[in-house]
């Protein structure tokens, strides 16, 4: 048996009003892939902050390869041999994807930067996850989901013989999963320990030999073989009793007439020829792998990216959103944006301010003066609704776990009552149980008569929750596909829409992309 | 509510420590130095108040949406010389003068806010631009000659009283509780913060980050011509070099009162209690017969001081939490 790589004792971390771990306990071996679940606010990044020194333990010990260790800052844990990728995003938004890649280890020539051999280090890391972007491009510039896998690729830079991952498959897409899954069997066998934090338990099952599991900030369990669990069982731990995962239900679609069209629009962003339409009380699913220009074109339809052609119907009418308020208060669109972080929340505001923010022009009547109470009922049913985990509504959104901060920014585009909701990635990082809710509350929204268009990377959500999913590539939509809800026939159909397109967006002619059935 | 909820809000109020140090400065100071406590100097201090928090306030507004307004001090000064130059001059009634001095701080103010918003140009430089473009008009007018006859009713009102409070403490009290209304309880107010907080999730949530940006600097710029003003009544005349010296004590007070500078989250009271903080450490200066000149070192270290106990206070209040938690 060999020594553990990583150990951690009767860990205890207390925040203000919160007691975000006691007494924990981690043991991570050498060669094997161990995940660590739990709840939104369970205390799984509080755990890994601590082992990689940006938060200090208040009581516990941590050791790494048999030897205590007693880290001040995130440097010590880098020296120490760990490497780690947080779940929020830490890159520095105007340096380039190399220079984010390579910043602990910038190779130099004559004490100046090399340049060159930094692109070419960067580039073999990027190439390890079959990424392929340039290495000079500032790193603002990428989706989401590329900032994530860059950030994965600055932490396999560093080649550390341990290697912690937060989330690290919750923005990126089926394909660039299984990059990242063959990767990290490969370390294994060279036997680098890896801890690995999902809410996808499939993944979790496919992937790791043992598995933690935190409820509350305590452990449920620790340690424990992946044979000895099932699905059941893991969610009965972080959930603490049995049956805890509700049944979806029945989906009552009552479909009307057309809400929302798009005919021939073309966007600053680079948009062709895009023709969607949305009827009212439907959920259109719309898929693409990353890059695929999904989010971009949310954006031109609320005003917020340029439209440079084609015309916009609103329950018929011909509609010229000029400004993302425009489109919340005359059209009643809204729109849940991917990056909580950026465009989604204001983090030093409190809970309350931040659902607020889409109601306070309804708020108010003489001189427009409102109250913190008119502002608290306002919505707090949707708080509730999303079963927010925070001490208080007045807690700044900072100091949520990361799932919950994603809750409240679903939770204020709910608060807004749009006519017209597009959903992006509304599910990352949120765990099992609250995403019952949330697909429940999908349907629910969908059956009062809104339009919803719903982007998601995850492609089991899509057969889940759409009517119809709707195929996008190159900033073009490929195909229009009714759902038959069968996970295995969509994936085929959907990927052969994408690969099909490939061959057609190949020819030098530039066809129009066929259109499914 | 109960006296012990009152008090538990206050221990916990951000600016409770701030408060603590400014009364424990007041009893320091009446207890050293006699003349601290005698009428006169407390008038002279609240008259100094009055013009200070006027303009601090003007700063903090703009601190709110996360950036700076250089030209606090430059729009007071235009519009003190306006003021007084209209009332001496061609003899307009004080009213008409208020009100023209009001209309040019808001016009200057938004013309910041709308070359800012517009050309998408930093509002520092802008800011820096106009100061200069202001103080010229200024300079330009008067030629750097004070206006000296102001109206006896503009220096009598400005003495006066309401009922039993001087004047003098009426205006920053009116001053900062309606900029607390408008900032907390407004939506433009909420617009404004939320845009200080985090531009791009206050476009995407549908606010008009131009919007806010302009209206942050009319008001700012509104503040800073009514504190123009003020000094004017203070003084007894139109001084040209009225605003030179408000740029540091502008920035200090809301800094010291708990703002951060990159927007979104400021606080009225605290800087109301880093104002009288300010004045008092003048006026303690002053009655310790320290060279004036030396004033601006002090108020440097106090600034520093402030805001090093005020990331103290952030880091630690975590760990007592913890060991009355642990302890429980
Ligand atoms: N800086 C902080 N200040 C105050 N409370 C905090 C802070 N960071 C985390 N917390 C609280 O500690 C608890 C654990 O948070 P943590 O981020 O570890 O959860 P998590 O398991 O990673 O959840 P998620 O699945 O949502 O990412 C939560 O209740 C959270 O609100
Ligand atoms: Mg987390």
């Amino acid at each position: 048996m060999t020594a553990s790589a990583l150990l951690v004792e009767k860990a205890t971390k207390i925040f203000p009003g919160v007691k975000a771990l006691a007494n924990v306990d981690l043991e991570l071996k050498s060669g094997e892939i161990h995940a660590l679940l739990g709840e939104n606010g369970a205390g799984k990044s509080t755990l890994i902050k601590i082992v990689t020194g940006v938060y200090r333990p208040d009581e516990g010990s941590v050791s790494v390869m048999g030897s205590s260790v007693d880290f001040s800052s995130p440097r010590d844990a880098f020296a120490a041999g760990i490497g780690v990728v947080h779940q929020e995003r830490n890159l520095i938004p105007r340096y380039s994807v190399a220079e984010n890649i390579m910043i602990e280890q910038l190779p130099t020539k004559w004490r100046l930067i090399d340049r060159g051999e930094m692109n070419r280090q960067a580039k073999h890391w990027l190439g390890a996850l079959d990424l392929n972007i340039d290495p000079d491009v500032p790193v603002n510039r990428l989706s989401v989901a590329q900032m994530q896998l860059v950030e994965i690729a600055r932490a396999l830079s560093q080649q550390s013989r341990i290697l912690l991952l937060d989330e690290p498959t919750a923005s990126i897409t089926e394909n660039e999963i299984k990059v990242l899954f063959d990767l990290l069997r490969r370390l294994k066998g060279d036997g680098v320990a890896i801890l690995f934090v999902s809410h996808k338990l499939e993944e979790v099952f496919e992937l790791c030999d043992r598995v933690t599991i935190l409820r509350d900030g305590r452990n449920a369990c620790a340690g424990v073989p992946i044979e000895d669990l099932d699905k059941q069982r893991v969610v009965a731990h972080m959930v603490g009793r049995e049956d805890a995962l509700g049944d979806i239900g029945e989906r009552h679609a009552s479909i009307g007439k057309v809400m929302f069209e798009l005919k021939g629009v073309s966007t600053a962003a680079g948009h062709q020829d895009i023709d969607l339409k949305v009827h009212k009380g439907e959920v259109v699913g719309l898929y693409g792998l990353v890059g695929a220009g999904r989010s971009e074109l949310a954006k031109a339809v609320i005003g917020a990216e340029r439209v440079t052609g084609g015309e916009v119907f609103v329950s018929g009418e011909r509609a010229t959103v000029r400004n993302v308020q425009d489109a919340l208060r005359r059209w009643r669109i809204g729109y849940v944006s991917e990056d909580r972080k950026q465009e989604g929340l204001i983090l030093l505001h409190s809970v309350a301010k931040n659902t607020a923010i889409t109601v306070w022009h309804r708020l108010g009547k003489f001189l427009n003066l409102f109250s913190d109470r008119q502002e608290r009922d306002a919505i707090i049913s949707f708080v509730q609704k999303l079963d927010v985990r925070t001490p208080s509504l007045e807690q700044d959104v900072a100091n949520l776990s990361g799932g919950n901060q994603q809750k409240v920014s679903v939770a204020k585009w709910l608060a807004a009552e749009a006519e017209i909701l597009i959903v992006d990635e509304p599910t990352v990082g949120i765990d099992i149980r609250t995403k019952g809710y949330l697909h429940r509350l999908v349907w629910d929204l969908a059956e009062q008569g809104a339009a919803i268009v719903l982007i998601t990377s995850d492609l089991a959500e899509m057969v889940l929750l759409a009517d119809r999913v709707v195929v996008m590539r190159d900033f073009r939509i490929i195909g229009n596909l009714q759902n038959t809800y069968n996970y295995e026939q969509m994936s085929r159909r959907i990927m052969g829409c994408i690969h099909e397109a490939d061959v057609v967006v190949g020819r030098a002619d530039g066809a129009p992309a066929l259109k499914g059935a | 509510m109960t006296w012990s909820h009152v008090s538990r809000y206050l221990i916990r109020a951000e600016w409770a420590p701030l408060a603590g140090i400014t009364l424990f400065s007041i009893v320091a100071l009446s207890l050293i130095a006699p003349a601290f406590l005698t009428e006169y100097n407390l008038f002279v201090m609240l008259r100094i108040l009055s013009v200070t928090s006027v303009f601090a306030l003007a700063q903090m507004v703009v601190i709110a949406v996360g950036q700076m307004n250089l030209a606090v001090g430059a729009i007071g000064g235009l519009v003190a010389i306006l003021f007084g130059g209209m009332m001496e001059v061609y003899g307009v009634p004080v009213p008409l003068a208020m009100l023209i001095g009001a209309a040019v701080g808001i016009l200057t103010g938004w013309l910041n806010g709308a070359i800012i918003a517009y050309s998408g140009i930093n509002g520092f430089v802008v800011t820096l631009a106009m100061l200069s473009v202001y103080t010229g008009l200024n300079y330009g007018i008067t030629e750097s000659i004070p206006f000296y006859n102001m109206p006896q009713v503009l220096l009598d009102t400005y003495d006066g009283k309401i009922g039993p409070v001087p004047n003098i403490l009426v205006i920053p009290l009116v001053a900062a509780a309606l900029v607390g209304l408008f900032l907390f309880r407004t939506r433009a107010g909420r617009y404004i913060l939320a845009t200080g907080g985090n531009p791009s999730a206050a476009a995407l949530s549908g606010i008009s980050i131009r919007r806010s940006v302009i209206l942050a600097h009319t008001v700012s710029g509104a503040l800073a011509g009514f504190a123009g003003m003020v000094a004017v009544a203070r003084l007894g005349t139109a001084e040209p070099t009225i605003g030179v010296d408000w740029l540091l004590p502008s920035f200090a007070a809301p800094v010291i009162g708990g703002a951060i500078l990159s927007g979104g989250r400021v606080s009225v009271i605290g800087t109301m209690v880093a104002v009288v903080l300010i004045v008092l450490l003048e006026n303690g200066l002053l009655l310790a017969r320290t060279d004036p000149y030396y004033v601006q070192f002090f108020l440097g270290v106090l600034i520093l001081a402030a805001v090093m106990f005020n990331r103290w206070r952030a880091v630690s209040a975590e760990k007592v939490t913890a060991a009355r938690e642990n302890a429980s």
